[in-house]
């Protein structure tokens, strides 16, 4: 199946939740959807199309917070990524882990660096930051602030 | 100390440790050691172990976990011993100073003898810091 | 009878220290010309061994105290000791007995059984680990060594004193000059190689895989003692394998020249061969010795009782 086949049928699937596609270059394409069609989608794009999960990158920007899911279908050397936006107050999605087991410590490391809760997720423990990293303080918010008096930031010069 | 010391600047052993680096600077640490440029002249020979070590060559910026094994590891090198950060991100933590992860320089968790700047430092930098370090340690004895 | 604390200072500490740290820079530094640059100064090894006398004592926290402490003296005694047999058979070999040639066999098991030692009392999971490689590579290389040396011991008509040996092979030609001997000289120079822990057979103390093996957790003047009895070694074995093989050193000044250029051509031969091998595994060494080297060997032993 070429290109223009594999979108086509992904809009032909999900026509409902597909908010919109983007051609960024003949090997990337940006498909934004509601978060609730995540998991019907993720499963179509990997187990039928078969296609492989890259990686899951999530992004705090001004207004929301956002994940994107990249899947690389190697065939037709396509990389289809899956864009949800999520409220920022409080960011849920389903996991995707109990699909495929991939995505078990991409979604740990979204959550504890984030702070997006995925539900029915089986082990969400932390897996980068150390043990006296405060509960509840995401670092790579725009809101995070220094909350360790003893950090010395300036270059002593 | 005289005698010990003086004698620690004739065959001074190296250990390199990395605290989380990016590994620019161990690749120029490890082209020092090679057949080019000969430190074993100066009786510079490779620690497989740290017990073993007289010269701690340390990269990195240290991270908060990374931290904790440091000391641990500074403790069990028998003194006496040197210190050389090498690299930014072991002076001042260079580029990742404003980083959640990093909030103390090197020089406040062990105390540090010798600094060689550059990113990464050439290994003709690294051998001049060395010679530096030994001229001062040995000016000083 | 005050001979024998003389002869022990004399020869065997302050003699074969000297000559084994001579013997350990000459091997550095043919290595560093064999790799185009510049090796280290003449006092280099021995300036290593000052250095780390002056370093602290580290004991872990896991370690057997008694034992770590003593393994390293358990090494440097052995070492010492057969250093002191071998030379008293060069300076006076009225003085030999019947069996020393198995008396320093057994001797020459000491400094690794020190490591050994060592390393179990460490405490450590590498150190054991590097340990018992070392138990290891003892079991493959003893058997091809001792049935090595039974050929010079058949060609002198059972001769088993190191003077009567030396004397047989002053009389007629050095027994590295008939076939068989040529055969057990290969066998025994590749049991030293293994015997002092040179590449390619220098598993247990692989710096870059077990960073240090059994001696991992030593530091300071323990580490210095091991380093000197590896040194001591590093002059004891060459020499022994002079004494069996090479026709040993007689005292006249001919004699005595020659001996040097023969100790010197055995230094550089294990020196060569650790310059142009990589390291073998564990499991490559035992194979390796047990069955092309013993084959060897007992092929030497065949060819002894035949004469040739």
């Amino acid at each position: 199946m070429t290109r223009e086949q594999a979108l086509q049928e992904i809009r032909a699937r999900f026509d409902g939740v597909i908010l919109s596609m983007f051609d960024k270059s003949p090997s990337r394409v940006y498909i934004e959807i509601k978060p609730e069609a995540l998991v019907p989608a993720a499963n179509y794009i990997f187990w039928e199309l078969g296609a492989r999960f890259n990686i899951a990158t999530g992004v705090d920007t001004r207004t929301h917070i956002e994940i994107l899911y990249h899947f690389i279908i190697e065939e037709i050397n396509l990389l289809v990524s899956l864009r949800v936006k999520l409220d920022r107050d409080r960011p849920v999605i389903d996991s995707l882990t109990p699909s495929f087991e991939a995505a078990n410590w991409v979604e740990r490391e979204i959550h504890e660096l984030l702070g997006v809760e995925f539900k029915n997720h089986p082990d969400m423990r932390r897996l980068l930051l150390p043990e006296n990293w405060p509960e509840g303080v995401y670092p790579l918010r725009r809101d995070y602030q220094e909350w360790d008096k003893q950090a010395v930031r300036d270059r002593g010069v | 100390m005289g005698m010990k010391l003086r004698a620690l600047l004739k065959s001074p052993w190296v250990f390199h440790l990395s605290t989380g680096s990016c590994n620019n600077c161990d690749i120029e640490v490890l082209d020092c050691l090679t057949p080019r440029f000969d430190i074993e002249r100066f009786g510079i020979l490779l620690a497989g172990s740290i017990k073993h070590a007289d010269v701690l060559l340390i990269t990195g910026s240290c991270n908060r976990q990374s931290a904790e094994r440091l000391k641990r590891l500074y403790e069990q090198v028998p003194k006496p011993c040197l210190v050389v950060a090498i690299g930014e991100c072991a002076m001042s933590r260079g580029m990742f100073i404003e980083s959640y992860n990093c909030p103390l320089p090197l020089d406040h968790i062990i105390p540090v003898d010798a600094y060689i700047p550059g990113c990464p430092p050439k290994p003709e930098a690294i051998i001049a810091g060395a010679v530096k370090l030994i001229e001062k340690v040995g000016a000083a004895t | 009878m005050y001979a024998y604390p003389l002869y022990f200072v004399l020869f065997g500490l302050v003699l074969t220290a000297v000559l084994g740290l001579l013997a350990s820079w000459l091997d550095r530094k043919v290595t560093a010309r064999v790799q185009y640059r510049v090796g280290p100064p003449v006092l280099q090894p021995a300036i290593d061994i000052v250095k780390l006398l002056g370093k602290e004592t580290l004991i872990p926290a896991g370690a057997h105290k008694p034992t770590f402490l003593a393994a390293p003296l358990f090494s440097f005694a052995g070492a010492a000791a057969v250093s002191t047999l071998l030379w008293i058979t060069v300076a006076q070999p009225s003085r030999g007995f019947a069996g020393d040639v198995f008396v320093a066999l057994y001797l020459f098991t000491l400094p690794s059984l020190g490591i050994i030692l060592g390393g179990f009392a460490s405490g450590n999971p590498v150190a054991s680990l590097g340990a018992s490689r070392e138990m290891k590579l003892i079991l493959a290389y003893e058997l091809p060594f001792v049935i090595a040396l039974f050929v010079p011991i058949i060609l002198s008509g059972y001769a088993i004193r190191l003077p009567e040996l030396a004397a047989y092979q002053a009389a007629e030609r050095a027994f590295v000059l008939h076939p068989s001997g040529l055969l057990a000289f290969l066998v025994a120079l590749l049991c030293t190689q293994a015997k002092m822990g040179l590449v390619p057979f220098d598993v247990a103390e692989a710096e870059t895989e077990i960073t240090g093996g059994p001696l991992i957790e030593y530091s300071g003047p323990g580490l210095a003692v091991y380093r000197l009895s590896k040194n001591m070694l590093f002059i004891a074995l060459p020499l022994f394998l002079v004494l069996m093989f090479l026709g040993g050193i007689p005292l006249s000044a001919s004699g005595i020249a020659y001996g040097v250029l023969k100790l010197v051509l055995v230094i550089a031969l294990l020196t060569l061969i650790r310059n142009t091998n990589p390291r073998i595994r564990i499991d490559q060494a035992m194979c390796f010795f047990w069955v092309p080297v013993t084959g060897v060997a007992l092929a030497a032993v065949v060819f002894a009782m035949f004469g040739w």
